[in-house]
């Protein structure tokens, strides 16, 4: 069996964002990225499929520069055996996807896991437009998955108010919520086993990106805090009423 | 509870900027190992803390380790972190590929540990002297030994620790009673008594392998007479599995900090049933042994570090957080209308804040200073290999006592942020400042560190190693000369230098007339005022690289973290500095007032 796990190369969600002054671009100096974690939920879900027996070959794929080879570094410490980087900025999600899914088409993946969202972006684009290029099935926001055989697969998905339990052939796109897996923490022989495991940087399918984007703005400030004594309601009430609140 | 225990960037910056890890690396022993790799392992390991270690930090001072019925009973949670310490390579990672480890340079090993020192300081004592017993085994034990008890050990399976006090013999290892009486199969019979052993039984370990000083039956008298047995709980047996090898737990020792960590009270051979195997020759226990001691000497010293981390982050956020008070006004009042400003804004509040930053990152500094040459040892040889074993000798009670010291005082302006609340239970502050207390005392206490230092480490080898500090400051001060920002604080270190020479060139005549007494009477205050120097020599490192990456816009840190760098050296400078007169005046005053007299004047 083949699965392919897309992941992101993200901010840690501890980094405080600063964008560059004409807000152009996110400003990453200083700032410590890491594997997106709900891309990790898949890759830990496809070591499990190893685990429990069946001969699974794990491909990590990530769209970007040579700064994200890090990242696939950590996947394959975690136990991916092998990794790919599309030689590309992942400028826009479509964009994204189409790259993606020119890679996997033809190479008889069974499987692709995405998380359900990337943590910078927040788009949780990808996985259907992925699907949508190649024709297979797609299943969003996975909390559970179990292979019944080859070629079908049961999964649980997150619905409002309770849950779904989905049957589906194979091939079949996931992306993973909370509760499919446990994160994993790589290990020493894992991180030292990595360096030795390939890590294909292929050139990127000739795709026109979709759009561009022009600016980033912060949200609007707080407003401050105002702390009133436990002495003064009358205050409190009056500048309540100003602010048209009460 | 806080939400952050310790900062990445300052221990990667230290790592790779200041202390120049990625030069090690290029060493054919680390060829196994990159940037890349350390930097995945690091996080690894601050995922690890996160999540299996920070989160029962109170729970283990809540629920300290008890004695029942005959066992030690600790946090079940020890169970898990021994299998997980093993696989994160936390016990053996440094040893020899050949060993069953994977040559990981030891100073990232004391990164991964500061880590989860920072998160629970509880906890790392346990795969801590494992590793530390295992390592002893390897390095003087017979093959037989070594395949007997270390893959068990690296494993998990096993703990480990180092049995040398006991009741009558604390700081005087010479004094132990112990015995060993030789028999015929090779082995010896243990009998005595052994105190204050940390992580001296669980209720989970199959196993504890005690690495245990004792004088062999006739042995002569005094540390000559030492030698080292490996004692463990359960002996194996021949065809395998384990039989019970009389030795007990008699007590675990209720403690005001580091309640999560046994303290036990060990009984060797009240059934005369109890065995040990000899580790290398006979009366040389005590020299195979220091390779254990002064490893655990700068992990203490690691650990008093990291619980400053921990706390300063904690009384951070207190401050961040925390409403009290008004600015004042031009004319030197309040306006009481005005709304509360947060603490962090009261320059009393922001002097503590600092004194915290200043001293844990001095410490974790030196501490990574000593990492680095253990390292540097391990990969040179001849002369050069020489030269850092000296500098690393010199440097070990400083690495032990500074970061334990001063790492109390730091906690202690942490909890006085937090005012009343810093004083109650509801608030973490003061369990950091119980936990920290232990850290002068263990492996042996800042005055027996303070012997060494001026009566064995200063003049050994006519002063060789202090002039090799003394080569190395002198290059850190030649090249903080080139900057206008650093030039006074450079030329300030380079004052204290002298004023070290002039302390020393007093009190060394003592030792040389006889009177080692007067000689070392002092010697706790000498290793203040030269502890102080060496945390100014780490800050002035710390600013020149700041400066550069500011120069040279390195983004690899914002320009706020360079800032905050350079920042924090100057008011090291401004505040700890003086002291050092004052600590020089005392060291260099003709009036002996410590010595004991025959008319007892204490009472």
């Amino acid at each position: 069996m083949k699965i392919l796990v897309c992941v992101s190369h993200v901010p840690d969600t501890t980094t405080k964002i600063q964008f560059e002054s004409d807000g152009s671009a996110l400003n990453k100096t200083g700032v410590t990225f890491v594997i997106n974690p709900y891309d990790e939920f898949g890759l830990s879900r496809a070591i499990g499929f190893k685990e429990e027996g069946k001969s699974v070959n794990i491909t990590v794929l990530c769209v970007g520069g040579p700064e994200v080879e890090p990242t696939l570094r950590k996947a394959l410490a975690i136990g991916a055996d092998d990794a790919v980087r599309i030689n590309t900025q992942a400028n826009d999600p479509a964009y994204v996807a189409a790259q993606i899914a020119s890679y996997a088409e033809g190479k008889e993946f069974d499987l692709i896991f995405t998380g359900k969202e990337s943590i910078d972006y927040n788009g949780s684009t990808v996985p259907g437009m992925l699907a949508e290029h190649l024709l297979w099935p797609f299943v969003s926001f996975a909390t559970k998955m179990d292979l019944q055989d080859e070629e079908r697969a049961v999964l649980h998905r997150e619905v409002d108010g309770g849950e779904e339990v989905v049957e589906t052939s194979l091939p079949v796109v996931v992306s993973c919520q909370k509760g499919i897996a446990e994160w994993r923490i790589p290990n020493m022989r894992g991180i030292m086993a990595a360096r030795k495991k390939p890590l294909a940087v292929v050139s990127p399918a000739e795709i026109t990106p979709y759009f561009q984007t022009v600016r980033y703005n912060y949200p609007p400030p707080k407003g401050e805090c105002v702390y009133f004594e436990p002495d003064q309601a009358g205050k409190l009430i009056e500048t309540l009423a100003q602010k048209g609140l009460i | 509870m806080a939400d952050q225990y310790i900062s990445m960037d300052t221990l990667r910056y230290l790592l790779y900027q200041v202390h120049g890890l990625e030069q090690l690396l290029e060493k054919p022993r680390f060829q196994d190992f990159d940037k890349e790799a350390i930097d995945i392992y690091l996080n690894s390991v601050k995922s690890f803390s996160d999540e299996e270690l920070f989160p029962y930090f109170r729970e283990m001072d809540e629920k300290p380790v008890v004695y029942e019925d005959g066992k030690v009973i600790v946090h079940p949670q020890i169970q898990k972190i021994m299998q997980q310490s093993s696989e994160m390579g936390l016990i053996g990672g440094t040893f020899d590929y050949e060993q069953g480890g994977m040559q990981m340079p030891y100073t990232v090993l004391t990164a991964a540990y500061f880590i989860m020192d920072a998160a629970n300081n509880h906890v790392p004592g346990y795969p801590g002297l494992t590793d530390g017993a295992a390592h002893l085994i390897v390095s003087f034990g017979e093959q037989e030994l070594q395949e007997m008890f270390v893959p068990k050990m690296i494993s998990g399976d096993w703990g480990g620790t180092m049995c040398l006090t006991e009741p009558q013999a604390g700081s005087s290892l010479s004094d132990i009673s112990t015995t060993a009486y030789p028999q015929p199969d090779g082995r010896y019979k243990i009998k005595g008594q052994k105190i204050f052993i940390s992580g001296g039984d669980t209720q989970f370990s199959e196993n504890i392998v005690h690495l245990l000083l004792a004088r062999v039956e006739g042995a002569p008298p005094g540390t000559k007479g030492v030698s080292l047995f490996v004692v463990p709980k359960n002996r194996p047996v021949p065809g395998g599995g384990l039989e019970p090898n009389d030795v007990t737990s008699v007590a675990d020792f209720p403690k005001m900090g580091q309640r999560g960590y046994a303290t036990v009270h060990l009984a060797f051979g009240d059934q005369d049933d109890c065995y040990g195997w000899l580790v290398g020759e006979e009366n040389k226990g005590l020299g195979y042994m220091f390779q254990m001691m002064n490893g655990a000497r700068i992990a203490v010293g690691r650990a008093g570090a990291a619980v400053a981390t921990a706390a300063y982050y904690a009384s951070l956020q207190y401050a961040n957080e925390r409403p009290q008070g008004r600015k004042l006004r031009s004319d030197g009042k309040k306006d009481p209308s005005e709304g509360q400003t947060l603490i962090i804004n009261h320059p009393d509040v922001r002097r503590m804040l600092l004194l915290q930053k200043a001293i844990w990152e001095g410490s974790l500094s030196l501490v990574l200073q000593s990492a680095v040459l253990y390292d540097w040892e391990t990969v040179s040889e001849g002369e050069e290999r020489e030269q850092h074993r000296l500098l690393l000798e010199l440097l070990t009670p400083v690495t032990k006592t500074y970061p334990s010291e001063m790492g109390r005082e730091s906690v202690s302006n942490g909890l006085q942020v937090l005012g009343g609340y810093g004083f109650c239970s509801e608030f973490v502050l003061q369990q950091y400042y119980r936990d920290v207390r232990i850290m002068a005392i263990y492996e042996g206490t800042t005055g027996i560190q303070s012997l060494d230092l001026l009566g064995r480490k200063i003049p050994m080898k006519q002063g060789q190693a202090l002039k090799l500090l003394a080569a190395d400051m002198q290059a850190t001060i030649k090249e903080a000369m080139a900057y206008d920002e650093l030039k006074p604080y450079a030329q300030v270190l380079g004052e204290k230098m002298q004023l070290n020479q002039k302390v020393l060139e007093f009190l060394m005549p003592f030792a040389m007339k006889g009177d080692y007494e007067r000689f070392l009477s002092d010697a706790t205050v000498f290793m203040e005022f030269f502890g102080t120097i060496l945390i100014a020599w780490q800050w002035l490192k710390m600013a020149l690289k700041a400066k550069q990456g500011l120069l040279t816009g390195d983004k690899t840190y914002t320009p706020e973290f360079y800032e905050s760098k350079i920042h924090t050296m100057k008011f090291y400078f401004k505040y700890e500095m003086p002291k050092t007169n004052a600590l020089a005046q005392t060291l260099m005053d003709e009036e002996v007032l410590t010595i004991a007299r025959e008319k007892e004047l204490i009472g």
